[in-house]
């Protein structure tokens, strides 16, 4: 969305907006998408809202930045919006102040922000993270009825793999800030092929097993992003370059690699292993068998963000249907400045 | 108590018999007296002894600047040089000064009054006659009667705390308690002021007084009408008598005064009526008044004590700056006390020698230099009073940094060859003050003589410290540092209260070197006679300097001068010598457009 | 709110009291601590020629032989109900507020006063005015251009005009503008009244020597607050909606950040109108600055403690309006002010409080109203 520009970061390569690319597009332009074609929703609420504002100012202004209607009308459409995600007794609570909403109701109205000029891709950055779990998954039935009832493309970024399993259609998987691995979510969850993919996979405690006296992290720290470590990101924590013929996970960073219909992978492991690795890993987390967890005790890495997902992240990314009719296999990446 | 300067300088028309040698001592000083009323082209010192920019032209706004307030524009009510020079312009005494430069402007000369006062026989009663068809500014005349409430309204301290106090003094009613209190009883109640008619007035005094017409002189005499006096309040809007009157005055800002349409030329004939417009502002920063004068925004510093050192600065660098500007005596002695009393000090030899000792030089540099501060002195009399004799017992003049010889040889004669200690107290809240006290502490330190310094707040000095003997002995004050300038320009004014043996008092008291000489005090009684005539008595004034000299009992140290600066946009500039400032009731401006 | 701003009053009247009485105790039971008598106390505020007699009579008139608390409690009864004095030709009445009579001229304090407030009024209002708007214009165009040249310079301009003295820059400007190149000629104080071209005119010069040091502070207040607010979540939020740059600096940026900054003016505001002294000495301003210096000088104590009674009055209420400020601008302050806690006997649980309106949509309260009195306390300060 260029909110990171002029911070210092590098972007490469290109990002396709309704087949506009958005990286070499001047601020200006990128500025009419924003909230226009493009909308986001941030992690806490409370501090992305304006203190000052009312609810009703803040979405009613979002909504005349893009439309030259008076006042009046875009309260009344702030009142819609806040009727639609779900806040009760709307023409009350829109001239309420965001500190006078509860945690969950102010993502929905954040959510019913983000959504007032009916943008065609909604990006939800970690939306529930700072919910607890039952509001957690009202805010995602919402995501999910909206953005059936609106039509736009979501995507949601995340660190949750329930969050994942539940709404996504298709997942991004990153590391260090490259795709490790993209495909389905079916595809995902059911044949990664990276060997990060199987790291969070297999260190998500299950329902089903037996009680495991350790969860199996992955070993190792996420990297500096100032010092990125050489060739495929990943190697230091991965178990598996000695199955890589000579040193080609130090020297070459993979490029992503098809290994299935929709399904990539960037990892230098022949497809045979990844099948081979995959098949052991599955077999070793079966229930009732719990596999000798690996005795790396790196939790300082926990400790530090969220799980280990800083500064990987997963990307779910849901199908667009009705956003573009005509235009399959859109290419939107959002790529995350740390 | 303290009085602030009055100058006076050898009034040669009053010495018509005697030489004019007696006169300004003929250096750098101001004075000489010849010119009086010629006109001088724009010069340094030109004001001084001739007019500058004469002219009759009448209109435009003349602006004066002060950097404080007035203790009143009550003319009953105040005690400032400024002020009874200014006041002349809405307030007309029974008698005034006249208005020429030099010598000339020491003489008195009738005000409201037909001539300067009689004396009966005895010297008791002085009468004087009001001319005729004088008016108050609102069209009433002027009677005998409003001349003799502006005397009684003096005498109560309580609402009107700030003027002289001659008048209880010397009037033979001094329980009077002033016409405020149970006025209807008390209302032309002073019976020591009789007025026979609507234009005469008599004043019937305790003792002989030679000097009454000057007491005549001061603004207390002016009248004011009994139903218009609203005691405290009256300083708002005094009744004029003057050429001017007051359009609106705000105590903290300023006053405009307009002209008086009742007045005429007659009724002071020493003020003129040029300037249509007058306007006083108070409060304003000193060293901004410097800045617009020279710029010319404004007219006249009505403090006239002379420009802040940085004006002086740059006046003295600049030859365009200097024909404007004059140096004028301004009638102040800056002098040490020592006292008869607090031991060794009381040995007429050690007091020598600390005149001696005294390093003179040093102490004109401590207060100014020669512009700001003044000229090196011998005598207690400065150059512009009457009887003035210059003479120098101790060397000041030929050996301005003191005659170490000579003080040590008095010592040795005073029994003390390796000097002494004793104290000196100053005002510490003066700059000038303190640094000419650690001037003298060094200099007589030179031969041995160790002075201990004492620093006390000017508003108690007088009352509480070294204006009380008690305080100076039990304290070993044997040297306090004052100030001097007399309310009128003879001996009598200048000398009386410093060195008379019964001005002696246990607080506020001015004789602060408990002088009891009966030389000295029988040449005042002397000088009282009312047989005298003025030349004789004025020959009595330089006998007592020369007495209190030999005494040693002062340690005269500058005779004080300021440096005035004149805007050439001002006409009929010239100082007058009996207030050391210019002439504040004669001057006009010059365009008749000024601001 | 009606609350709170009783109990504000009820505070500044107290908090006048205690300076009155630290002032009166200064004045006149210090002297006494020290050895002095009420016949020297006396002996001061008389003229040039004290004789025992005018001494005892001013003695008298002030009624300095009285016990101190009485000479207090008359004080605070003539503040209230005004005084009968008599000034020798008749009794007058001072009217409430009544602050005395000058010692040294003998007219009654509280006139002065307000003849010099419209100065010290215009001097700082002009001022103020021009160190708001300027100082916090630089600091945002600072803060927005953070390290860039203008930044360099404006941050070092702030610096020197904080460091330089006003007393320095007014002369300087004074001897330049008004004696030099005549630009402003003859600076001095016409009322608005008379003729306001010259009364703007005038007044620049002190406008410009006030705002100066006064804007210096506001910039580095206004640049630091700016790069903290810009890098808030809001912000990023704001820009996201599409929101022009400028749209987001100001209404979404600068109102945030402006909350310090509006009540340390309302601070400086309130010193201000108590007495510009410097500034009106320089320029000759016979304001109420120009004429504490004065009373000082003079050592009259009538003039001093109405000065000072005066100038904390105006600290006091500039305090109290400052604090209310702050509810308007920052919402989140209000709640604690009007408290309607979903604990108490209140049915307002979601009630709106919109500006200073109360709406009470169906709010009962019953013991709660007392309740919730005695449970407000004034909103946490969490201004700078």
């Amino acid at each position: 969305m260029g909110l990171h520009r002029g911070s210092g970061t590098d972007i490469t390569g290109q990002i396709r907006l309704d087949g506009e690319d958005l990286v070499s597009a001047t601020p200006e332009r990128v500025r009419q998408l924003r909230g226009l074609k493009m909308a986001m929703i941030f992690q806490d609420p409370l501090t992305a809202l304006h203190p000052y504002y009312t609810v009703g100012t803040q979405i009613g202004e979002a909504y005349r930045v893009h439309n030259h209607v008076s006042k009046q009308v875009a309260r009344k459409r702030a009142i819609d919006l806040l009727g639609r995600v779900g806040i009760p007794q709307p023409s009350v609570r829109v001239d309420d102040f965001p500190h006078q909403f509860s945690g969950g109701m102010r993502q929905r109205a954040m959510i019913a922000m983000a959504l007032s000029c009916d943008p065609e891709l909604l990006i939800a950055d970690e939306p529930t993270t700072a919910l607890d779990v039952t509001v957690q998954a009202q805010i995602l039935d919402l995501i999910v009825d909206l953005q059936s009832e609106f039509g736009s493309a979501v995507i949601i970024i995340t660190h949750d793999l329930g969050v994942v399993a539940e709404v996504a259609d298709d997942v991004l998987v990153m590391y260090a800030g490259r795709e490790a691995e993209k495909g389905s979510a079916d595809d995902v969850f059911r044949r990664p092929g990276h060997p990060y993919a199987w790291g969070l996979l297999g260190s998500m405690p299950r329902l089903d097993a037996a009680r495991v006296d350790r969860l199996r992290p992955i070993r190792g720290t996420p990297p500096s992003l100032i010092n990125v470590p050489s060739g495929c990101p990943f190697h230091p924590r991965c178990s598996y370059p000695s199955r890589v013929g000579g040193d080609r996970c130090t020297t070459e960073v993979p490029v992503p690699r098809e290994i299935g219909p929709g399904h990539q992978v960037a990892c230098h492991l022949t497809l045979s292993s990844q099948r081979e690795i995959w098949a052991e890993l599955a077999k070793a987390a079966a229930p009732a068998e719990a596999a000798p967890a690996d005795t790396a005790p790196a939790d300082t890495a926990d400790t530090a963000e969220t799980a280990e997902t800083a500064p990987a992240q997963t990307a779910a990314r849901t199908a667009a249907q009705s956003a573009t009719p005509g235009e399959p296999g859109q290419d939107v990446t959002e790529v995350e400045a740390p | 108590m303290r009085r602030r300067r009055t100058l006076v300088v050898a009034t040669c028309a009053v010495l018509a018999g005697l030489g004019l040698a007696a006169c300004s001592s003929g250096s750098s000083s101001p004075g000489s007296g010849s010119n009086t009323g010629s006109s001088n082209s724009p010069s340094f010192n030109a004001a001084l002894s001739g007019v500058v920019n004469p002219s009759t032209t009448k209109g435009g706004t003349l602006t004066f600047a002060m950097s404080s307030t007035p203790d009143s524009f009550d003319p009953g009510n105040t005690y400032y040089d400024w002020t009874w020079n200014i006041s002349r312009l809405w307030a007309t005494p029974l008698v005034t000064y006249k208005s020429c430069p030099g010598s000339c402007g020491l003489q008195l000369t009738p005000g409201i009054a037909t001539g300067l006062g009689t004396v009966s026989d005895n010297g008791l009663v002085w009468t004087y006659h009001l001319k005729q068809g004088l008016k108050f500014e609102d069209g009433t005349p002027v009677t005998s009667t409003d001349v003799k409430y502006a005397v009684e309204r003096t005498y109560d301290r309580s609402v009107l705390a700030n003027g002289p106090t001659y008048f209880p003094t010397l009037l033979a009613d001094p329980t009077y308690p002033g016409p405020y209190k149970d006025r209807s009883k008390n209302i032309m109640g002073l019976t020591s002021v009789t007025t026979p008619d609507a234009y005469t007035i008599q004043f019937h005094l305790q003792h002989p007084f030679p000097d009454f017409n000057y007491v005549a002189a001061i603004p207390q005499t002016a009248p004011v009408p009994p139903d218009k006096d609203t005691g405290s309040n009256y300083q708002l809007h005094p009744m004029s008598t003057g050429p001017y009157m007051f359009q609106s005055y705000s105590l903290n800002t300023g006053a405009t005064l307009v002209d008086n349409p009742n007045w005429t030329q007659n009724e002071d004939p020493q003020a003129k009526q040029l300037a249509s417009k007058v306007v006083i502002k108070l409060n304003q920063n000193a060293n901004a008044i410097d800045s617009s004068l020279i710029a010319g925004d404004i007219d006249i510093d009505a403090a006239g004590t002379g420009v802040q050192a940085a004006a002086r600065a740059k006046i003295l660098s600049s030859p365009s700056l200097m024909k404007d500007a004059d140096d004028p005596l301004s009638g102040f002695l800056w002098f040490t006390y020592i006292n008869t009393k607090v031991a060794p000090l009381n040995n007429v030899n050690c007091r020598q020698a600390v005149e001696y000792a005294a390093d003179k030089t040093n102490q004109q540099t401590a207060y100014g230099g020669p512009y700001a501060g003044g000229a090196i002195a011998s005598t207690v009399m400065p150059p512009n009073i009457i009887g003035y004799k210059s003479f120098d017992l101790y060397n000041a003049l030929s050996q301005p940094s003191g005659d170490l010889t000579a003080a040590k040889a008095a010592l040795k004669a005073c029994g003390q060859p390796n000097g002494f200690t004793t104290g000196l107290a100053y005002r510490s809240d003066r700059p000038k003050e303190v640094q000419a006290a650690q001037s003298l502490q060094a200099a007589l330190a030179r031969v041995g003589i160790n002075l201990q310094l004492h620093g006390y707040p000017s508003g108690t000095y007088y009352t509480d410290f070294a204006g009380s003997p008690n305080y100076v002995h039990q304290h070993n004050l044997g040297l306090d540092m004052g100030g001097w300038g007399a309310d009128w320009p003879d001996g009598y004014g200048f000398l009386d209260e410093i060195s008379n043996g019964n001005s002696i008092a246990p607080s506020g008291n001015t004789n602060i070197e408990e002088l009891n000489d009966p030389v000295v005090n029988n040449l005042f009684a002397q000088a009282a006679n009312p047989s005298l005539t003025q030349a004789q008595e004025t020959a009595i004034w330089p006998k007592i300097d020369m007495q209190i000299m030999k005494d040693a009992v002062i340690l005269p140290e500058v005779y004080a001068k300021s440096l005035l600066y004149r805007n050439p946009a001002v006409t009929n500039v010239y100082v007058q010598d009996y207030y050391g400032m210019y002439n504040y009731a004669v001057m006009g401006v010059s365009t008749s457009a000024s601001t | 709110m009606i609350t709170f701003i009783i109990r504000r009053l009820i505070m500044t009247i107290f908090l006048l009291v205690v300076v009155s009485i630290i002032t009166f105790a200064i004045f006149f039971l210090i002297p006494r601590l020290a050895g002095q008598n009420s016949y020297e106390l006396a002996a001061q505020y008389v003229g040039r020629n004290p004789t025992r007699s005018a001494i005892l009579q001013m003695e008298a008139k002030l009624n300095l032989t009285a016990p101190l608390v009485v000479q207090y409690w008359h004080f605070l009864v003539g503040i209230v109900a005004g005084t009968h004095y008599n000034s020798g030709t008749s009794i007058t009445y001072c009217a409430p507020p009544c602050f005395g009579y000058s010692f040294r001229s003998q007219q009654p304090v509280w006139p002065q006063m307000m003849a010099a407030l419209p100065v010290t009024a215009s001097l700082a209002l002009g001022a103020a005015v021009l160190w708001l708007v300027g100082g916090v214009a630089i600091g945002v165009l600072s803060a927005l251009r953070r390290g860039s040249i203008f930044d360099r310079l404006s941050m070092g301009a702030a610096l020197a005009g904080v460091s330089l003295p006003i007393f320095f820059t007014g002369l300087i400007a004074l001897e330049l503008f008004s004696y030099k190149w005549q630009l402003f000629p003859n600076v001095q104080w016409v009322p608005l009244t008379t003729n306001p071209l010259l009364w703007a005119r005038n007044l620049v010069l002190p406008w410009i020597t006030l705002a100066i040091t006064y804007a210096a502070l506001y910039a580095r207040l206004t640049r630091a607050g700016m790069l903290e607010t810009m890098n808030e979540d809001f912000i990023r939020t704001a820009r996201a909606k599409g929101l022009r740059e400028r749209t987001v600096v100001v209404r979404h940026g600068l109102r945030a950040a402006l909350t310090p900054i509006l009540t340390i003016f309302g601070m400086d505001l309130g010193l201000l109108i108590g007495g510009a002294v410097l500034t009106e000495v320089t320029f000759s301003l016979p304001g109420l600055g120009q004429f504490t210096i004065l009373a000082i000088q003079n050592q009259d104590f009538p003039e001093i403690m109405g000065v000072v009674m005066l100038a904390a009055f105006f600290i006091v209420v500039a305090n109290m309006l400052v604090d209310m400020l702050y509810a308007v601008v920052d919402p989140r302050v209000r709640l604690s002010l009007w408290r309607c806690s979903r604990s108490a006997t209140c049915a307002c649980s979601s009630v709106p409080t919109t500006a200073w309106s109360r709406r009470w949509t169906g709010c009962r309260s019953t013991w709660s109203a007392a309740a919730r009195w005695a449970s407000s306390a004034s909103p946490a300060p969490a201004r700078a």
